[in-house]
């Protein structure tokens, strides 16, 4: 069990080994073992659970704050709303109705642990299926709550959407998404 | 293959002040996988005294989690050590759960048993990565880098993230295995195995890595233990230690698997041992798979507390939201401490509560910071050229050493 376990290596012969090393090399020069996507003209469909951009359901927040609360880089803040009849919400002083609060995410800091996702007691966040965006400057990263209701926008909506699978040659193979 | 010039005893005591030695400066704008100043002195192209000069990516990791709710600190911890975030992740919560009391389901015991041992490969795989562009062998580097990627898929598959996962969460795990995960993992370990025989003839055992790396860096058995060495390096040295074996934590006593040794402790030991972890954490993804229990991947007593809509979700999706106590979780005042062996090593936690919000005292110890020791001695007495594949076998990652 303990020490004499303790393996013994075995060293090749250099000559072997420099002929088997330059087989290899040239077996992955004439075959090669590329897994590498031709991004952007192929783009990647995620899986549903995949942890990208998300947005709330107006509709279904209460405004509870627990998303504020355990947000880890405290990039959730609270906006002040007014909830109409209709269930909607609008911005102070625009519509008679309840007072209530939304959350609105800077997504310069966010680290996408969905924590929010699993705390919000009405299940309320919605993820976008969107992960590679960009943002051009610093006041992109911080979204109005109207802005951040709309779900982000795709960018390469023209390229052609692949999922990986395993493949026994490749390691990562594509194929067309469903 | 170098002979070694200085012993390692009695390097410490080398007085280098004077003409006879120059010191060189390798770094601190990243030598290796991450920021750090090494201090070598040599006598000619003799390495006769080694300084790593650390800190230049501290983070102030157990600062930040003690200021903040204890649920907070997985995304700190986890950004320290970047290729093995589920062991930095499974130590806390490891620990957390002692100060709770709480006990997670065999299910999430084999679910996070089955990150970790896919985090280890893609963390050695990291290693041998580095390791190869060390030796100045891109083509190992890229294969290393590449052959995460099915891995990394897997993760994603399981837990929706590449890197930082924040899988794991007092009282068991946040999403159960998705439907198709089980065929395609066992596809990514076939594809794996044919993998590694094509490592073996073009690098593991490929003459020119072995006459860089045979005898250069050697560390003994009782050097090895006497400077607190962990994890592969110390294994490399034919220690047979291995938290996994000896403290169990997770599903591991309920597995079977080897802890290989090697007898030497030079840099090619350090490589094999890791190249023979993959095959054994294979090995362990192979029976966790079979033998995975049916159940709840969360604990009873954080199930009764979700409210009517997160039981849906749960029953849906497999999916765990968080009860509301997660926000203010205040454990009962007392201490616990936790060891998990992490890819580079063994990770030591100590947790202290004193009722309130906040930790009382966060302290947790990585593997790379108590392989430190082990690098200022290891290159002792070899040449200069030696020092890359000296470093690159140590598999020193600063930035989980500074924290």
């Amino acid at each position: 069990m303990s020490e004499s376990s303790a393996k013994e290596r075995k060293l090749r012969n250099p000559i072997v080994g420099h002929i088997r090393a330059l087989a290899k090399g040239f077996k992955y020069l004439v075959e090669p073992n590329r897994m590498t996507l031709d991004y952007p003209a192929e783009t990647m469909k995620l899986p549903p659970n995949y942890r990208g951009f998300f947005t709330v359901d107006d509709k279904k927040c209460i405004g509870c704050s627990m998303c504020e609360m355990i947000c880890p880089p405290q990039a959730i803040t609270m906006i002040p709303r007014v909830q109409v009849q209709s269930g909607q919400t609008v911005p102070e002083g625009a519509g008679q109705g309840k007072k209530t609060k939304r959350p609105v995410v800077n997504w310069g800091r966010c680290i996408y642990c969905y924590f929010c996702f699993d705390i919000c007691p009405v299940d309320a966040f919605v993820p976008s299926g969107v992960h590679d965006l960009a943002f051009y400057n610093d006041k992109d990263y911080r979204p109005s709550y109207e802005e951040y209701l709309k779900p982000p926008e795709e960018p390469y909506k023209n390229s052609k959407k692949v999922v990986s699978r395993p493949d026994l040659k490749r390691g990562v193979g594509y194929e067309p998404a469903p | 293959m170098s002979e070694r010039v200085y012993n390692i005893e009695e390097a410490p005591n080398i007085d280098v002040s004077g003409d006879r030695y120059i010191m060189l400066q390798i770094g601190p704008s990243h030598p290796g996988s991450g920021h750090m100043r090494i201090k070598v002195w040599l006598d000619g192209d003799i390495v006769v005294k080694v300084d790593p000069d650390i800190g230049f990516v501290h983070r102030t990791s157990e600062w930040l989690s003690e200021r903040r709710e204890f649920i907070k600190a997985i995304p700190i911890v986890e950004r320290i050590m970047l290729p093995d975030t589920i062991h930095a992740n499974l130590s806390y919560i490891t620990t957390l759960e002692r100060l709770l009391g709480l006990e997670a389901p065999p299910r999430a015991q084999y679910l996070r048993t089955l990150a970790a041992e896919i985090n280890r490969i893609t963390s050695h795989l990291y290693g041998i990565g580095i390791f190869g562009i060390f030796l100045g062998s891109s083509t190992v580097y890229m294969w290393a880098f590449g052959d995460r990627e099915p891995f990394i898929d897997l993760m994603e598959m399981l837990t929706g993230a590449r890197i930082t996962y924040s899988y794991i969460i007092p009282g068991g795990v946040r999403w159960d295995m998705p439907k198709g995960f089980k065929e395609r993992a066992e596809k990514v370990l076939e594809y794996m195995e044919k993998r590694l025989k094509d490592y073996d003839d073009i690098w593991v055992k490929n003459p020119v890595v072995q006459s860089r790396c045979v005898n250069v860096g050697v560390i003994d058995k009782t050097n090895a233990i006497r400077l607190g060495v962990v994890g592969p390096n110390l294994r490399a040295s034919g220690v047979y230690y291995d938290t996994r074996k000896h403290d169990p934590y997770a599903a591991y006593q309920n597995v079977d698997f080897e802890v290989p040794t090697f007898k030497n402790g030079d840099a090619y030991d350090r490589l094999l041992i890791r190249v023979e972890e993959i095959k054994q954490s294979m090995k362990i993804i192979k029976q966790v798979l079979k033998d995975m229990p049916e159940g709840k991947i969360i604990d009873e007593g954080t199930y009764k507390q979700l409210n009517p809509v997160m039981k849906k979700v749960y029953d849906e999706r497999a999916r765990v939201m968080f009860p509301a106590f997660y926000n203010h979780m205040r454990p009962q005042p007392g201490e616990a401490t936790g060891r998990v062996e992490a890819g580079r090593g063994e990770i030591f936690f100590y947790l202290r509560s004193d009722g309130g919000k906040y930790p009382y005292r966060f302290r947790w110890v990585t593997p790379s910071f108590r392989n430190l020791p082990f690098f200022t001695h290891v290159a002792v007495g070899y040449r200069l050229a030696d020092l890359p594949a000296i470093y690159g076998s140590v598999d020193y990652f600063p930035p989980e050493a500074d924290r």
